[in-house]
């Protein structure tokens, strides 16, 4: 019975620990920043589809001081007509896809180095295709896709971890400017050198040419920071409340366990047991007693969220397993019943054994 | 025993000289032996004065003595035999016990695991132990080696005739069969004085009867201090010596023999 009152309590504990870090996960994969650390883009467009910045400029951003590297990109966007007539159930499916032109080179600038099969070439109808959109949309390595009503091929898929980066499509910049008769490029992402004061240069930026705006990757990521610390807080109140929840029963279980105790106490007391060494058996009592009831807690932590999970068809969240959710509900089980087994056999071994003994 | 004096209000070493003869004024030769248990003006009150159930109680008792105290509910006895097992602490008066303290001793743990063993009416065994892990109880804190533990337990569970019952829990045995585990329980640590409260109380005659012929023998046998509560004049009427009690006060203290 005791165990089921304290394993109630990390369950509980456990539950709520890995749905939140699995939330936290999810938020901060989905805010992982590019590989470049300024993306300049014409704030007179309408569109960052149409390519407004010319292709010249992107060698003058390269020779500027401070900066290693720079690359033009040009991003349309390729509606999905299938999926709009078919109207797709999964929520994930989206009826655009966004397709970037980058000289393959360049590609590490927006985190694309893990590649499964080969780059395309400058000029080539080839592509490579994020993981993401590569399982929405069935697409495998050698599949020919249409894009612009043009055929590629697709040589390789990618995994950058960016949900954004990862449901997209990456071809030749060349040959995309080609095929949509572009001659600009949409945005220029920047590459800046090692301590370097990224701001600065792009404040220079804005300075030098009076139509661009630019975004470094430190205004994004404390974007990031904005949304991950109102998450963090939320968690921390959702962690505090199943702590509290879980802590109440592992103590209320504990002490009636050993209040019940009383008159046993009492007899050992009167055949000359030390209160202390009292002491020390109920403490080992209630860590062999947490520790069982922390890994039958657990095990209900993990499988109840999971069959939830299924039980409801989630695919898009996955629980968070961090050794942290369960160090803290193992060490918070441990402190609470040692407190809540410890204080009512200390109170009864200072009763006079006569009193002790007259507990029903 | 003859030459046993009340001392009413005497604290040793005051005026006494014991375990030595000396010659009287009466010019008679006298000895006092050293009492092993010595109360003097014990009281005991509870719910803060209103109840006393000691009212100044002066006793001495021998070794080797078997002593019954007798009374009717609620005089006092019960209360008078858990201040000589350390169970509880007087409210005012001294005791002393084998030239112990009982009142400025702060831990009595010791005393009670060395010099004591305890009968209760209840029985007051752990009910999840076995016959055998209850007796061993008051082995655990000694420091003995296991084999040690485990031959003395078995010999004291033999000597009270439950060898067949060592592996059972206490809810499986019989009224007299528990007191029995509690009498063992009480003699394992070969303690110089026994307490019973009541040791028949829950059980029939015949039982009860068995029960006291195994006190006396562990008595006898050992030369133990044994020190019965009861309300039954038969029971008694057994020990070498009556004290009778009434509303918190001895009101006879008599040798049968």
């Amino acid at each position: 019975m005791s165990i089921i009152g304290i394993a109630i309590g990390i369950t509980t504990i456990v539950a709520l620990g890995l749905i939140t870090t699995g939330m936290e996960d999810s938020v901060q994969s989905s805010l992982n920043d590019v590989g470049a650390e300024i993306t300049v883009s014409n704030s007179s467009s309408v569109s960052t589809n149409t390519g407004m910045i010319d292709s010249e400029i992107v060698e003058e951003m390269k020779n500027r001081t401070g900066v290693i590297d720079a690359a033009g990109s040009l991003t349309v966007t390729e509606m999905n007509m299938d999926r709009l007539k078919s109207g797709s159930s999964d929520s994930r499916s989206s009826f655009a896809t966004t397709v970037v032109g980058l000289a393959p080179e360049k590609l590490y600038m927006m985190g694309i180095k893990n590649i499964d099969g080969k780059v395309y070439e400058n000029g080539s109808r080839d592509a490579i295709v994020g993981a993401e959109y590569a399982e929405l949309n069935n697409v495998s390595r050698g599949d020919d896709i249409t894009l612009q009503g043009k055929e590629f091929n697709v040589t390789g898929i990618f995994e950058t971890g960016s949900p954004f980066v990862d449901s997209g499509i990456y071809v030749p910049l060349d040959t995309l400017q080609d095929i949509t008769d572009n001659d600009g490029v949409s945005r220029i992402l920047v590459k800046t050198g090692e301590n370097v004061n990224d701001s600065a240069i792009s404040e220079k930026i804005e300075e030098d040419y009076e139509n661009f705006t630019t975004l470094t990757s430190e205004e994004i990521s404390s974007i990031a920071d904005d949304v991950l610390g109102i998450l963090d807080t939320a968690t921390l109140a959702v962690s505090a409340l199943a702590i509290i929840v879980g802590a109440i029963g592992i103590i209320n279980t504990m002490v009636m366990a050993v209040y019940e105790r009383t008159k046993e106490i009492g007899v050992l007391k009167s055949v000359g047991w030390k209160s202390r060494k009292i002491l020390t058996m109920i403490l080992g009592e209630t860590l062999v007693l947490t520790t069982l009831s922390g890994i039958v807690g657990s095990i209900f932590g993990i499988l109840i969220p999971e069959v939830g999970l299924r039980l409801f068809d989630v695919t898009d969240f996955a629980l968070g397993y961090s050794p942290k959710t369960f160090i803290l509900a193992f060490g918070i089980t441990i402190i609470v019943g040692i407190i809540g087994g410890i204080y009512p056999a200390y109170k009864a071994s200072k009763l006079a054994p006569t009193e002790a003994l007259r507990y029903e | 025993m003859d030459d046993y004096i009340e001392n009413e209000n005497a604290y040793p070493d005051d005026e006494y000289i014991y375990n030595e003869t000396f010659i009287g004024e009466d010019g008679e030769e006298y000895y006092y032996e050293e009492p092993l248990i010595s109360l003097f003006d014990v009281v005991k009150e509870y719910d803060k004065g209103t109840v006393k159930a000691l009212n100044g109680v002066n006793l001495d008792i021998f070794e080797g003595e078997f002593v019954s105290i007798i009374g009717p509910s609620g005089s006092g006895k019960s209360t008078l035999l858990n201040m000589l097992g350390a169970l509880d602490k007087p409210t005012r008066g001294k005791i002393f016990i084998d030239g112990i303290d009982l009142v400025k001793e702060k831990d009595l743990s010791e005393f009670r695991q060395e010099k004591i063993g305890f009968v209760f009416q209840l029985h007051n065994l752990i009910p999840n132990l076995s016959v055998f892990d209850n007796v061993q109880i008051p082995l655990l804190p000694t420091g003995m080696s296991n084999k040690e533990m485990k031959e003395r337990a078995s010999e004291i569970i033999r000597a009270v005739g439950l060898e067949d019952k060592k592996k059972q829990r206490p809810n499986k045995l019989s009224g007299g069969q528990r007191q029995r585990v509690a009498i063992a329980r009480a003699l394992v640590n070969n303690p110089s004085i026994i307490l019973a409260d009541e040791p028949t109380g829950s059980l029939d005659s015949k039982t009860g009867e068995m029960i006291l012929n195994l006190l006396m023998e562990m008595h006898e046998r050992y030369n133990v201090t044994l020190i019965i509560v009861t309300h039954d004049n038969g029971v008694a009427a057994l020990a070498e010596r009556t004290i009778k009690i009434k509303d918190g006060q001895i009101i006879e203290d008599k040798y049968n023999y």
